[in-house]
């Protein structure tokens, strides 16, 4: 196990070093060197090659990337291009609008889908067809245009929610609580169906196995052998499901950002890359796979938890 | 949301595919998919729906500039805004253009660039996958690691900063979403290709001297193929959702031309002063991705899933409807010559499928009658596909979901256990009838200890307290041979042996105290040591406690070995019944005999003969029985009599009985199943009008 640990920690760094690697190559191949995109389309060429003297941009790539890393291993991403700020402060102040986003979207999704996709499996008949679908409707829904939706019906037609906009936890954890509802439903609604799927799949695979019928023949009762031994042995691929489904959700939520005017990752990469802010398109890119991937790796260590053949292992 | 670049789960729709076309014709795949394809394709009417309506709108999106009412950039500044009108089936935008004339338009674009994602991906997962399977354990292993990688990653944040390097050019964003996707393609497609990549004739290509390519492009591609075109329907989907996605948050075709994502975008804005905009554009973009969808769907679904052993409870309710109806056909039908204290008789017991679903009315067991006495072993016995597991089953109740018992009645202590409920079955499971199954790990749930799966059943059959039952279970283990019980206790099922496991579920079985045991196999699966050793401790059990067992098994020398009475069963029914010292030294129908010249061990009464026989053919499928003799295909002494329906009768050993029209004469001129052809003398009455049937000759075979 502490192995298996060791191995799933090092192909988290080598993942997030790649993606650093890449992030890297394509800022570089974006039009418009830094001093170009930083004093705008006014600027005389001196001062465009003095700024990019400045930056470092003629450095050699090698040198120029392990410049950033080292920078970026001890917290400094650089600044903005746009607006000179630091892009770590910015990026520290976004993450946990994504965050909540991203976590309220994900837990959402896992109760509906999981709710749904048990019910499917256990009821079966006109039932199990009814959820079918209906979750096939809401896979095929677009996010941005349900997001639409809800706002027209939950803030224009009844202002249960606020529109757009984001509420710190800190400044009022219920307005806070409110400002998310609208799009962390939002994202869910794909979400949900997504794991309703898996998990259906996931039931009827574990009702199909034979010690499922040892359970009846020693009279276990029906309550039991569905939610306490079919359940957990589904749990697996459930679990698998909804950490596939955080990155998802981690990247989907750039749309919920630009529909309710969240200032969150999403947002922040949105518009870097729209102005070509190289150093906040790069320090956005690396922070969303740091966190996808550490995400990901406790939530695949979870599942092998729930695993007693890898556990004992 | 731009929904996650990895691509739907493994839905079971989708699991079914890797079935669906697991083991092709080499070479004729093609034909096998259009088959399938078509077949399965107008099965489904929302598949049927979704082609007519892609069709449609690449056909309306391609002649768009011929009919549309509009053009897209034209601005009708008296209808800005509106909704639907006759001038403007659809509606305008703040700009007062025609949105169906921009949703026609923009249809091929998004369509065609969805493709690229397609092909890319899809081409790309499985060329990988293909090369995974073919190439051995450490390319596999190489490449299965970098898709890893490719699906922990936050795709949508990368496919970004892809566009702020190559900016908005849309095929080049599709090709690099499609990279992106083929990380789930390959996983979903590797387990089948891999599969393929091991059947019989692949090897047989390879020894041929076929090269990997070849062997990938002849023999696993074809195979592959369904597989394939449902990822591709269903990669279309989320390529046009992510494409769509992308338009919305700024980052599609440049403005005025228009986009399905764009125009919502636009609504977006007007959600407050004209809600009707968004209402067009986002129903046609879900109702294509609903389309696409629903052929993936329809492709992927599996033609025959494995029926759960816990039916949902849609299927429980249907079931308990028909035990009520079997309970109101023969209600008083409960005779007292059952009656007494640990006996079982199952008189003209019929089980077959159910009238829903598929095979439906098929007869599985017909007209089964047979006793056990308490403390008796019974024997069922027979080749596969003879109804004996089915028989089996319908003592506890545990029949597969979509089979059931259709007549006769199964009597426990007097009980008609065949017109009871599932429910009340909960009385008698584990505390009178008990179950021991063939395979003994998959019998045992992978998830939880022996220790636990051992004093939850004690706790629950016998009401025990917790330290009492963790007690009991470690007497159980011990009575069942387990001599570190304590140990085994803590372990999980994938930690021990296959005898032990068997040990470990009979244990589970016995937890209850049961009256009867009801085995299916319990050594089949086993090493041929440890097949004794489980026998034998059957036998002390039965010994022991009193029970009677109903075994199940294939094996004479098991039957041999631990049984008092037999059931020979064949095609669904008894042929033959009686003590196993009468039937095993006096067959009396020829399967019986035919089974017994088939054993080694069981040739204990003659001498063992030089040659052991075979019984050519096979047990007909159900729907094959003839209405006369249902071995007469493969009897060596079949005639014309033999077409007629054959009763069971009394075979003048005791209470035994068999079904034959020449029992009598066989016992009289001492007749045996002979290990050399048929002679000619005795298939002389059946011809080829008479049956259709050829009559099967018995292969010799050297014993060495
Ligand atoms: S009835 Fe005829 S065909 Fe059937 S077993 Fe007897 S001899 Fe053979």
């Amino acid at each position: 196990m502490a192995l298996f640990v060791a191995k799933r920690l090092l192909m988290a760094l080598a993942t997030v070093l790649v993606v650093a690697v890449l992030a890297f190559l394509l800022v570089h191949a974006m039009p418009g060197s830094p001093g170009a995109v930083s004093l705008g389309a006014g600027a005389s060429q001196d001062a465009i090659s003095q700024l990019n003297q400045q930056l470092g941009w003629n450095d050699p790539l090698f040198t120029q990337f392990f410049r950033w890393l080292g920078d970026a291993v001890q917290g400094n991403l650089g600044n903005s291009l746009i607006d000179g700020r630091s892009v770590s402060a910015d990026l520290a102040s976004r993450l946990p609008v994504t965050a909540s986003l991203a976590a309220g979207a994900t837990i959402l999704s896992a109760i509906l889908g999981i709710a749904l996709g048990v019910t499917a499996a256990v009821r079966g008949g006109l039932l199990d067809q009814a959820i079918g679908g209906f979750v096939g409707l809401l896979v095929a829904l677009p996010a941005f245009w349900v997001g639409i939706i809800f706002v027209y019906l939950f803030a224009v037609q009844s202002s249960i929610f606020p529109a757009t906009g984001y509420v710190p936890f800190e400044v009022s954890p219920q307005d806070w609580a409110m400002s998310l509802a609208l799009p962390v439903i939002t994202l869910a609604v794909g979400g949900a169906a997504f794991i309703a799927r898996q998990t259906r799949a996931s039931m009827l695979e574990a009702l199909q196995q034979e010690h499922i019928r040892t359970l009846r023949a020693t009279a276990t009762p029906t309550w039991k052998i569905l939610y306490v031994h079919a359940l957990r042995y589904a749990s697996l691929p459930i679990v698998a499901g909804i950490a596939l489904q955080f990155i998802g959700l981690f990247g989907g939520s750039v749309i919920a950002e630009q529909l309710f005017a969240m200032p969150g990752l999403g947002q922040a990469v949105q518009s870097s890359v729209s102005t070509h802010d190289a150093p906040a398109v790069q320090g956005v890119v690396v922070i969303a796979t740091v966190v996808v991937v550490a995400v990901n790796l406790v939530l695949e260590l979870a599942t092998k938890f729930l695993d007693p053949k890898l556990r004992a292992s | 949301m731009i929904p996650t670049v990895a691509p739907a789960p493994a839905d079971a729709d989708q699991a079914g595919s890797t079935t669906a076309a697991g083991a092709p014709v080499p070479g004729a795949g093609k034909a096998v998919l259009a088959r399938f394809s078509k077949h399965r394709l107008f099965a489904s009417p929302g598949a049927v729906a979704g082609l007519v309506w892609l069709a449609a709108l690449v056909i309306a999106s391609l002649t768009a500039p011929l009919w549309l009412p509009f053009k897209t950039e034209d601005q009708d500044f008296t209808a800005v805004l509106s909704g639907p009108t006759a001038a403007h089936w659809l509606g305008t935008d703040e700009l007062g253009r025609d949105i169906l004339s921009r949703i026609f338009a923009a249809a091929a674009g998004t369509l065609g660039t969805s493709m690229i994602t397609v092909i890319v991906g899809v081409g790309l997962g499985t060329i990988l996958a293909m090369a995974a399977a073919g190439a051995g354990e450490r390319t596999e292993a190489a490449i299965s690691r970098i898709t890893e990688v490719m699906m922990s990653l936050p795709g949508t944040v990368i496919i970004l900063a892809v566009i702020g390097a190559v900016g908005t050019n849309i095929p080049m964003v599709m090709a690099i979403l499609g990279i992106l996707m083929s990380a789930g393609i390959y996983r979903v497609i590797l387990g089948q290709a891999k599969s393929l990549q091991s059947q019989l004739y692949v090897d047989a290509a390879k020894v041929d001297g076929v090269g990997p390519l070849g062997i990938s492009v002849r023999h696993v591609l074809p195979g592959l193929a369904n597989t394939i075109v449902v990822q591709a329907a269903l990669i279309f989907a989320v390529g046009m959702l992510i494409q769509a996605g992308l338009a919305f948050i700024g980052f599609g075709p440049p403005i005025p031309q228009p986009s399905w994502g764009g125009m919502i975008q636009g609504a977006s804005q007007h959600v407050y002063d004209a809600p009707w905009m968004m209402v067009p554009t986002g129903a046609v973009l879900a109702l294509t991705v609903l389309s696409a969808n629903a052929i993936g769907n329809a492709l992927g679904k599996a033609p025959n899933t494995a029926a759960p052993h816990l039916p949902s409870a849609a299927a429980r309710r249907q079931r308990a409807k028909a035990v009520a109806a079997i309970a109101s056909a023969a209600p008083a039908a409960v005779t007292q010559d059952g009656a007494a204290k640990g006996t079982l008789s199952v008189r003209n017991l019929s089980v077959g499928v159910d009238s829903t679903g598929a095979g439906s009315g098929v007869r599985l067991v017909t007209d089964v009658s047979f006793d056990v006495e308490q403390g008796t072993v019974l024997g069922l016995v027979g080749e596969s596909g003879c109804g004996k597991t089915m028989t089996a089953l319908s003592l506890l109740g545990l029949l597969p979901s979509g089979v059931s018992v259709t007549g006769g009645q199964i009597l426990w202590n007097g009980r008609n256990l065949a017109a009871t409920t599932d429910k009340a079955m909960e009385t008698v499971r584990g505390r009178d009838i008990a179950l021991i199954s063939q395979e003994p790990m998959r019998a045992l749930d992978p998830m939880f200890t022996v220790g636990y799966q051992l004093t939850a059943t004690i706790r629950r059959l016998r009401g025990m307290g917790k330290a009492e039952a963790r007690e009991e279970a470690r007497n159980l283990l011990e009575k069942v041979g387990i001599v570190d019980a304590a140990r085994i206790l803590k372990t999980y099922p994938h930690q021990i042996s296959g005898g032990m496991a068997q040990r470990v579920a009979i244990a589970l079985a016995l937890a209850g105290q049961p009256k009867l045991l009801v085995a299916d196999e319990p050594t089949t699966a086993l090493d041929v040591t440890v097949q004794a050793e489980i026998l034998s401790l059957l036998r002390a059990l039965v010994t022991d406690t009193g029970m009677s067992v109903v075994m199940v098994t294939h094996d004479l020398g098991v039957v041999a070995d631990i049984c008092d009475q037999v059931a020979v069963m064949y095609a669904g029914q008894v042929v033959e019944n009686g003590r196993t010292d009468s039937i095993l030294d006096n067959p009396r129908h020829p399967y019986t005999l035919a089974l017994l010249a088939a054993d080694p061990h069981a040739n204990h009464a003659n001498d063992m003969p030089e040659r052991l026989a075979t019984i050519q053919g096979q047990v007909p499928q159900p729907k094959d029985w003839p209405t006369g003799c249902r071995f007469a295909a493969r009897c060596q002494f079949a005639g014309s009599a033999c077409l007629e329906p054959v009763p069971l009768l009394s075979s003048g050993a005791g209470t035994g009985v068999v079904r034959c029209v020449k029992a009598d004469q066989l016992a009289v001129e001492g007749m045996d199943w002979l290990a050399t052809d048929v002679p000619a003398a005795r298939a002389f009455e059946i011809t080829p009008t008479q049956n259709p049937r050829t009559l099967q000759t018995i292969v010799e075979k050297d014993l060495a």
